[in-house]
């Protein structure tokens, strides 16, 4: 009687849990689907291409070579992308982690007012509204089309953001333990203690600036000092020429190194957003 | 005083590098722009802002009347319109239907793949969308396709599915983050005493949500009122295409367009900010606490 009673509400199917798994795995193969396909694409033949198939007749590696060779300034380009982005991360990621700390562990005078202008900051388009004067402060110190330039309004792209996660992480801590580090010499225990903050901001930084359009398109001319996202969407977008594998090849070399950095980082990554970067 | 001063001096190194860089390429710039959008200043005519004449409310007294900045503003608004709700409520039934999940694995797995897009370069999603659309869909054929996506009136929905692809993980992450403060006991007692699954929904999700859910519609409005990188890249700096909004034709005054009227450019920009702060304030006194 009793072991009846216990396995009626198991018989039932699960309609609830079938359907909460139904639309995430659905929503999951959504996600998925394109890249998968782009990727596909890349090593497809040329017949194959213009076919439906999804699955390639034989594999062509032959569009990374042409990818690769069809625009000779391409190494260059990835080159300026990674000297600007790594840059970028390390000084964004360094200033934000001492501003956050200055914000919650020390007497910050005005410490409100300062929290609340990089806060408003983020209501406000002034990278689009500001963008005349920022390809004026770049003239007027000798950066335009210099790559090295773009590291200074780069540091903008998503400094209030990371100071407001810095900050979030920090408040965290326990009041206390900063003064007895101190007397103990351990700041790199505060530092272990904040990793996976760190890591949220490295990545955030690294998506910024490894992405970022607007500024390296208006600040920079010459082909071979723009960044690798400005050389490729152009070609992208007027794409006429540009047959599709190789396109999808293209579109791979972009994408792998935040692929690359986040199947590296991610577990640091989701415990750092929980942990208190999106709570702040 | 001797305190309080030593105390700063501990404090402003570590303050300093970020309120540098902040104050100089963003708070600065714009500041700096909105003393430009009152002068006459052309690049190729003056030599700097200040050798320019100062003409007060003149730039804006033409931008009122101008019907591109009309129809820019028009534009950036539809665009906002299409793009905002999916971009709020898709993460938001993701996140509840995630937080359901009781498999801690399994969690972490959809977790993982939702956050996949975002960490892509956002306009570089313009070729493969274009490719989806025009070969897997068979949207559009491949004599139009370097033009399509900035001609029509569809581009707003492909940029905006775009959009939402890229974002969905990363929103609903920030929707995690705010049920995960939610008390389950909470969910129980409202069973015990019979509520229906909606009304939980209702009253308890949704209502401790309401502040994140504030936070991400500013935000996003923000982006999407403000997206020039996508328009460019699809339509260019065509007029006849619903892409030239406000932000491109900022663009196009400041450095392209006749003798790069930068003072007129500037009032654009400014123009457009000022309409997006108002509906900021408007959405923080609609999502005001009622209590």
């Amino acid at each position: 009687m009793a072991r009846q009673r216990r396995s009626t509400p198991q018989r039932r199917l699960p309609w609830g849990s079938i359907a909460k798994h139904g639309i995430l795995i659905s929503t999951c193969g959504v996600i998925l689907f394109p890249l998968a396909w782009v990727l596909l694409l890349s090593v497809k033949s040329l017949p194959d291409a213009y076919t439906n198939r999804i699955w390639p007749h034989h594999f062509d590696f032959g569009s990374y070579h042409r990818a690769l060779t069809a625009i000779d300034t391409l190494p260059q380009n990835f080159e300026n992308s990674i000297v600007v982005t790594v840059a970028t991360m390390v000084i964004t990621t360094t200033i934000a982690v001492l501003a956050g700390y200055a914000l919650v562990h020390l007497p910050t005078p005005g410490k409100r007012l300062i929290l609340g202008i990089f806060v408003a900051s983020l209501f406000v388009p002034s990278r689009v509204t500001g963008l005349i004067s920022i390809w004026e402060i770049q003239d007027r110190l000798g950066l335009i089309n210099n790559t090295w330039g773009l590291i200074l309004p780069y540091q903008t792209l998503a400094l209030a953001v990371s100071v407001f996660i810095m900050r979030g992480v920090f408040e965290t801590i326990p009041k206390e333990l900063p003064e007895s580090a101190r007397v103990d010499g351990a700041s790199s225990f505060m530092i272990l203690l904040v990793r996976n903050g760190v890591i949220v901001v490295v990545i955030t930084n690294f998506i910024a600036a490894w992405g970022e359009w607007l500024l390296a398109n208006t600040l920079t001319n010459d082909q071979e000092k723009r960044t690798l996202t400005v050389v490729l969407a152009s070609a992208n977008a007027g794409f006429g020429q540009w047959l599709w594998p190789t396109m999808a090849a293209m579109y791979v070399i972009a994408i792998l190194p935040g692929l690359l950095a986040f199947a590296f980082a991610q577990r640091w990554y989701l415990r750092g957003l929980q942990e208190g970067a999106l709570k702040g | 005083m001797w305190r309080t001063t030593t105390r700063a001096a501990r404090t402003w190194p570590y303050l300093l590098p970020a309120l540098f860089f902040f104050v100089g390429w963003q708070l600065w710039p714009i500041v700096r722009a909105l003393w430009i959008s009152f002068t006459s200043f052309s690049f190729l005519l003056d030599d700097s802002p200040e050798s320019a004449k100062f003409i007060w409310f003149q730039n804006y007294v033409d931008a009122v009347k101008d019907p591109l900045v009309r129809s820019g503003l028009w534009h950036a608004a539809v665009f906002t319109a299409i793009f905002l709700p999916g971009m709020i409520f898709l993460p938001m039934v993701m996140a509840v239907l995630v937080d359901r999940v009781h498999n801690k694995k399994a969690a972490g797995v959809y977790r993982l793949i939702l956050l996949i897009p975002a960490m892509m370069p956002g306009p570089l999603g313009i070729g493969p969308i274009n490719y989806m659309l025009v070969n897997v869909f068979h949207l559009y054929d491949v004599t139009n396709q370097p033009t399509w996506l900035g001609a029509t009136n569809l581009t707003f929905l492909s940029l905006a599915l775009m959009e939402w692809w890229w974002g969905l993980g990363f929103h609903t992450m920030f929707y995690l983050a705010g049920l995960s403060t939610i008390p389950k006991e909470l969910y129980e007692s409202a069973r015990v005493d019979g509520a229906s699954e909606w009304r939980i929904f209702w009253n308890i999700t949704f209502a401790r949500l309401r502040p994140i859910l504030l936070v991400l519609v500013v935000l996003r409005f923000g982006t999407a009122f403000a997206l020039i990188d996508e328009y460019i890249l699809t339509g260019g700096f065509d007029r006849s295409r619903p892409t030239y909004t406000w932000t491109v034709y900022m663009w196009d005054t400041a450095f392209q367009l006749g003798d790069q009227n930068r003072g007129y450019a500037a009032t654009i920009g400014w123009i457009g900010t000022i309409g997006m702060l108002g509906v900021v304030l408007w959405l923080f006194y609609v999502f005001r606490n009622k209590d």
